[in-house]
């Protein structure tokens, strides 16, 4: 049974795949910058033979069609292209950055999730004290701070001022050889950027997981485990946290396109080498080829990452229908 | 009217926001001069003249001016991508929610493919290759945020066709149109307001990112380019970026407050008044 | 500022050779002589796209690519020719014959000796093809390149054409190797990536988005330089990381324009940094104002004459660019040969400007404008931001186009601009960066450095032809003044100033900038006290 919808999800995202492509390919190719011309303008001069030959070179002289359809060809053979401004393979661009932008946004929503749920877990289980009241300003003025902004504002202090961690990069200049060391450096590298990404997340996942937990807390099952003098710390963890977690894990996993957007600002921010950051770069350049094969990627991901969680779900949750699939 | 003075986060949020209205609308009227001329020394400390409380930037321009203009950016862009993104999002959930089959499956896989997209990243493309204005950021934004609002809207419209009063409406022979606009949208404008809300916070903060990253309309002073013009000057003139950092965080909050004040309102179990 | 008789150089050129010497800023550390090994680290921004340098010619690829190859020549800070790649050269009489002496001893990184064969076909073959600037040239003034036996090259012209020995600097033609590229697709050659060049150091590794490695390279022809072990470049996209970066010593030495003028002020304050604005005399970036001349308003003197009267150059250098710029005067920087700083003066006078506007009889519609600015950072933006502002006070109704790069580039490069900010380099010689701007042979579209705004006038033209033809150092200096009094009467460009972008390094640095391209030069002389 599972089986068979996993199959149906699967078929669902191949064809989301192929529209994320037609219409990146679209709106890409409908922006009036021409890449050739900025090419031959910044390697200072040219006239329109040398921009002709350049388009030519780019394979931007055929129809959109013809072009697409060469594109559509390459992609079924596994190929994302090839930029002309970086003289590379689209496919390894992406995969040399990839390592980077999973390890910040794992982190950062890793971090998300454990200061959402506890947050959250106490907010609800100590409704309307202090706590509660303190946590819930907390997280509504995490959730109200522009990203960027925060980034600056982690690097003024914790950089700048205190010197605690690297304002920048993944790895120091001069990369530790021990394999042990080498892991702390980009330990040290990652707090910031994982941090400034992961705050605005912690506070959606708090608010949400303290709403579920006050919801589940009111659910019979729990009264009765009341009523039967269960002590209240074992409640919370074995009826209200199993129970109260799920629905954030489900919008966490929505969420996971938006994380990856956001490690966009987070990576321009902190000059850290992944996608978000190749893509900026790329927009910039009108670099085509690795705009699409990001855009590509990324939806991949999201859509794995969305079978997952839903496979996940059906694990942890067995009351869950299965025609509740979307 | 009393439980709505009760109702401690809509008040306080519907408090600051009107402030901040206040200000945008009669930005001209506090600042004649344009926040972009220069009007003073350079690089003027907050807090040193009282003419200019927030002190100036490196081209002697007013911080409190822009902060003020700034205001009619974010509050613009906020609602206008807001009520479109609504408005597209209604009308996709409803037609997917309501016709359901072929319709709902190619409407549903369509939504997905602005989802699994990444959001922001996608916006600043738009943005990016359309060259941005006030227009080119509106519509990026609202293209990025109203699948949320067509799934919200297509569950919600699934769920009020089953009941009881939708279908006294098709015995007495109503048409499509009537029972989606008089019986069945009407019933779910609650969570459509509570979204709304939140979706208002998200525009500004978008906004505030794209502004940031030189994407916003060079004509309008924001917020976002304004912390974005002096982010190498950070450390030698903290002013310029701190405030109108704080502009955004007290905007955004307000709105938020306001979400949930409603929220509050519309449906109080959720919040576990009802015991109290 | 420039040495006027730098020029009488080109006759005497024929002895010079290889005893130039260098005039340049040294710190107390120098005595002690040149330290060997250590690392050097700067900064690559933004990543550059490639390391085939000559392929691609943006400020990256030439500021990597420069320590890995060299090109025949390079010049002093005086633009004086020093021997690079090429230990000697004369000039005939008649100024058409260019003869090269070649190192004897260079070999490329992989071991293969370095001959003149590979200057002809980089010359005559590969820059041919794809350096648009290169091409240009040998086009219009190459008559032939040929070979004399292994270490010599002699460049025969169709004219005299006395900037020519302005054309062997590294970005102008930078000595590709023959038996790597040869027979190739030059744009996709692997080597662009892992390149092989003759300089003092060789690549050894692009991590990317993170750092390039190169280390020095034990057989470089010049035993008596390439001190570096290792030179590691880091991509820190961000301007205030990269300060940072130089303030917590990651970074040894910043470019011109890795940090803002604000921030080179304050650093260069700090007790063990070293500031020089000296090493940009080649290049000599010069910004300035473009203006469609095609239509209205910009098609009336009065107004481009208003333009000039309502901005402040002073304030812009001061308060933007935060001294790190000076005000321009005309179409040549005051670091170029032939510049002429008697020209009509337009001081900064915003009635006057108002008036002008008045004057020229035009409203309405007509003094709607848009500004394209120039995508490049901060303080651009707020010089676009400035003018913008300045020319709304004349009477002007401006706004400010937002743009990227690309379609900046494009604007300027298809016409559709009433105003645009713009700079570019003007490669020593008025004949190879000035001349290109009002030609009216040179109204091309595709490219943003070409006649953009359309000026026209067969005066200029004239005289810019007579100036590159002439051997006379004299007469050049005659032909060059008039045509700059005449463009500045016709504001041809509304020049606002000569870009003084900053070279930073920690003292224990030396020998960083030792060329009038600074820090883009191979930096083998370069040395790091222990």
């Amino acid at each position: 049974m599972t089986y068979r919808i996993f199959l149906t999800r699967l078929g669902n995202g191949l064809l989301v795949l192929i529209g994320v492509a037609i219409m990146n390919f679209t709106l890409v190719h409908m922006a009036p910058g021409d890449p050739a011309m900025i090419f031959a303008g910044e390697a200072g001069g040219g006239d329109e033979t040398y921009v002709e030959q350049l388009r030519e070179e780019m394979g931007l002289d055929k129809p959109l069609v013809t072009q697409f359809a060469i594109y559509a060809g390459d992609l079924l053979r596994g190929d994302l292209g090839y930029s002309f401004r970086n003289q590379r393979d689209v496919a390894s661009m992406i995969a040399e950055r990839i390592p980077a932008t999973l390890l910040l946004t794992m982190t950062a929503f890793g971090i998300a999730l454990i200061i959402g749920v506890v947050f959250g877990m106490l907010g609800g289980w100590f409704r309307n004290t202090l706590l509660d009241r303190g946590l819930m300003i907390v997280t509504l003025v995490l959730y109200a701070t522009p990203l960027f902004w925060l980034a600056m504002m982690f690097v003024l202090l914790f950089s700048v001022r205190l010197g605690w961690f690297p304002p920048f990069g993944m790895q120091s200049v001069l990369v530790p050889d021990a394999p042990l060391e080498r892991m702390l450096d980009i330990g040290r590298h990652l707090v910031l950027p994982a941090f400034s990404l992961g705050l605005f997340y912690a506070a959606t996942y708090a608010r949400l997981m303290r709403a579920s937990v006050i919801n589940v807390s009111n659910a019979d099952f729990v009264k009765t485990a009341r009523a039967k003098g269960v002590p209240g710390g074992r409640i919370l963890r074995v009826h209200v946290l199993r129970n109260a977690i799920l629905p954030v894990f489900s919008l966490a996993s929505v969420q996971i396109g938006q994380l990856i957007g956001g490690a966009v600002l987070t990576e321009t921010v902190f000059a850290w080498p992944g996608i978000g950051r190749l893509m900026f770069d790329a927009i910039l350049q009108r670099d085509y080829p690795v705009i699409l094969g990001v855009f590509l990627t990324t939806a991949l991901l999201v859509i794995l990452v969305n079978i997952a969680t839903d496979l996940l779900y059906r694990i942890v949750d067995p009351r869950i229908e299965t025609s509740a699939g979307s | 009217m009393k439980t709505l003075l009760k109702n401690t986060p809509l008040v306080i949020g519907l408090g600051l926001l009107a402030l901040i209205v206040v200000i945008a609308v009669f930005a001209h009227v506090f600042y004649p001069v344009s926040p972009w001329q220069s009007s003073a020394i350079p690089l003027l400390e907050p807090f040193a003249d009282d003419t200019l409380p927030l002190g100036s930037d490196m081209l002697g321009r007013d911080v409190a001016a822009g902060i003020a203009y700034g205001a009619r950016v974010s509050l613009t862009v906020g609602v206008v991508s807001t009520i479109i993104s609504i408005t597209l999002g209604v009308a996709i959930g409803a037609l997917a929610g309501f016709y359901g089959g072929m319709l709902d499956n190619l409407l549903m896989r369509f939504t997905e493919l602005f989802q699994t997209v990444p959001q922001f990243a996608m916006a600043v493309v738009f943005v990016a290759i359309f060259s941005p204005s006030l227009t080119t950021i509106v519509l990026a934004i609202s293209l990025v945020s109203w699948p949320p609002v067509a799934r919200l809207v297509r569950g919600e419209v699934m769920s009020l066709k089953t009941r009881e009063f939708v279908k006294a409406g098709i015995v007495l022979g109503e048409s499509e149109g009537a029972l989606i606009f008089r019986h069945i949208l009407p019933n779910a404008v609650s969570p459509i307001v509570v979204m709304a809300s939140l979706m208002v916070a998200t525009a500004i903060l978008t906004e505030s990112a794209l502004s940031f990253l030189g994407l916003g309309d060079r004509n309008m002073i924001s917020w976002g380019y304004m912390i974005g013009a002096s982010r190498t000057m950070l450390r030698d003139a903290w002013w310029l970026s701190v405030f109108p950092g704080l502009a955004i965080v007290v905007t955004v909050v307000a709105v938020n407050l306001i979400g949930e004040g409603f929220e509050k309102a519309l449906n109080p179990q959720a919040h576990g008044e009802r015991k109290a | 500022m420039l040495n006027k008789t730098s020029f009488t150089v080109t006759r005497r050129m024929a002895l010079l050779g290889a005893t130039a010497l260098l005039t340049l800023p040294r710190t107390t550390l120098a005595q002690t002589g040149p330290v060997e090994g250590g690392r050097l680290v700067l900064i690559a921004r933004p990543e550059p796209a490639t390391l085939g340098l000559g392929l691609n010619l943006q400020a990256p690829t030439i500021y990597v690519g420069g320590k890995i190859f060299e090109s025949l020549l390079t010049y002093t800070t005086d633009l004086e020719p020093m021997p690079s790649l090429a230990k000697s050269w004369s000039i005939s009489e008649d100024g058409l014959t260019y003869r090269f002496e070649l190192q004897q001893n260079a070999t490329w990184h992989d071991g293969t000796p370095f001959t003149s064969a590979d200057v002809v076909f980089t010359a005559d073959d590969m820059m041919r093809s794809s350096h648009p600037r290169w091409k240009l040239l040998a086009e219009t003034y190459v008559e032939r390149i040929e070979a004399d036996g292994d270490f010599a090259v002699t460049f025969t012209l169709r004219e005299p054409f006395s900037a020519f020995i302005y054309a062997f600097e590294l970005s102008s033609l930078p000595i590709m190797a023959r038996h790597i590229y040869e027979g190739t697709d030059y744009r996709t050659n692997p080597a662009n990536n892992a390149p092989i060049g003759t300089g003092p150091f060789k690549f050894v590794s692009w991590n990317r988005g993170q750092s390039i490695e190169l280390e020095r390279y034990e057989d470089y022809w010049d035993d008596s330089a390439a001190h570096l072990d290792r030179v590691t470049f880091l991509v820190i996209p961000d301007a205030a990381s990269r300060e940072t970066a130089f303030e917590q010593q990651m970074v040894d030495v910043l470019r011109p324009g890795d940090v803002e003028g604000f921030v080179a002020r304050r650093l260069s304050e700090t007790d063990d940094v070293v500031m020089t604005t000296m090493g940009e005399e080649f290049y000599a970036p010069h910004a300035f104002i473009q203006m469609n001349l095609r239509k209205p308003p910009f098609n009336n003197l009065k107004i481009r004459q208003a333009v000039m009267h309502a901005v402040d150059r002073n304030f812009i250098s001061n308060n933007i660019w935060f001294g790190m710029a000076a005000p321009a005067t005309g179409p040549v920087s005051s670091r170029t040969a032939f510049y002429e700083p008697d020209v009509t003066p337009y001081p900064f006078d915003i009635e006057k400007a108002q008036s002008l506007v008045a004057e020229s009889g035009l409203s309405g519609d007509d003094l709607k404008v848009t500004l394209t600015p120039l995508p490049y950072g901060q303080q651009w933006d707020r010089t676009a931001e400035y003018i913008a502002q300045q020319l709304t006070q004349a009477g002007l109704d401006v706004s400010i186009k937002g743009v990227d790069v690309s379609g900046w580039a494009q604007a300027l490069s298809t016409w559709e601009f009433d105003l645009a900010l713009n700079y570019t380099y003007q490669y020593a010689h008025p004949a190879l960066g000035v001349a290109r701007h009002y030609l009216s042979s040179n109204i091309i579209q595709g490219t943003p450095a070409a006649n953009n705004e359309g000026y026209s006038n067969p005066e200029a033209d004239r005289l810019f032809a007579e100036a590159a033809n002439s051997v006379d150092p004299e007469e050049t200096q005659r032909l060059y003044t008039e045509v700059q009094k005449l463009l500045v009467d016709d504001v041809a460009l509304g020049w606002i100033f000569e870009m003084r972008s900053p070279t930073i390094y920690r003292d224990t640095v030396n020998e960083v900038v030792t060329s009038a391209i600074g820090a883009m030069d191979t930096m083998k002389a370069t040395w790091k006290a222990a």
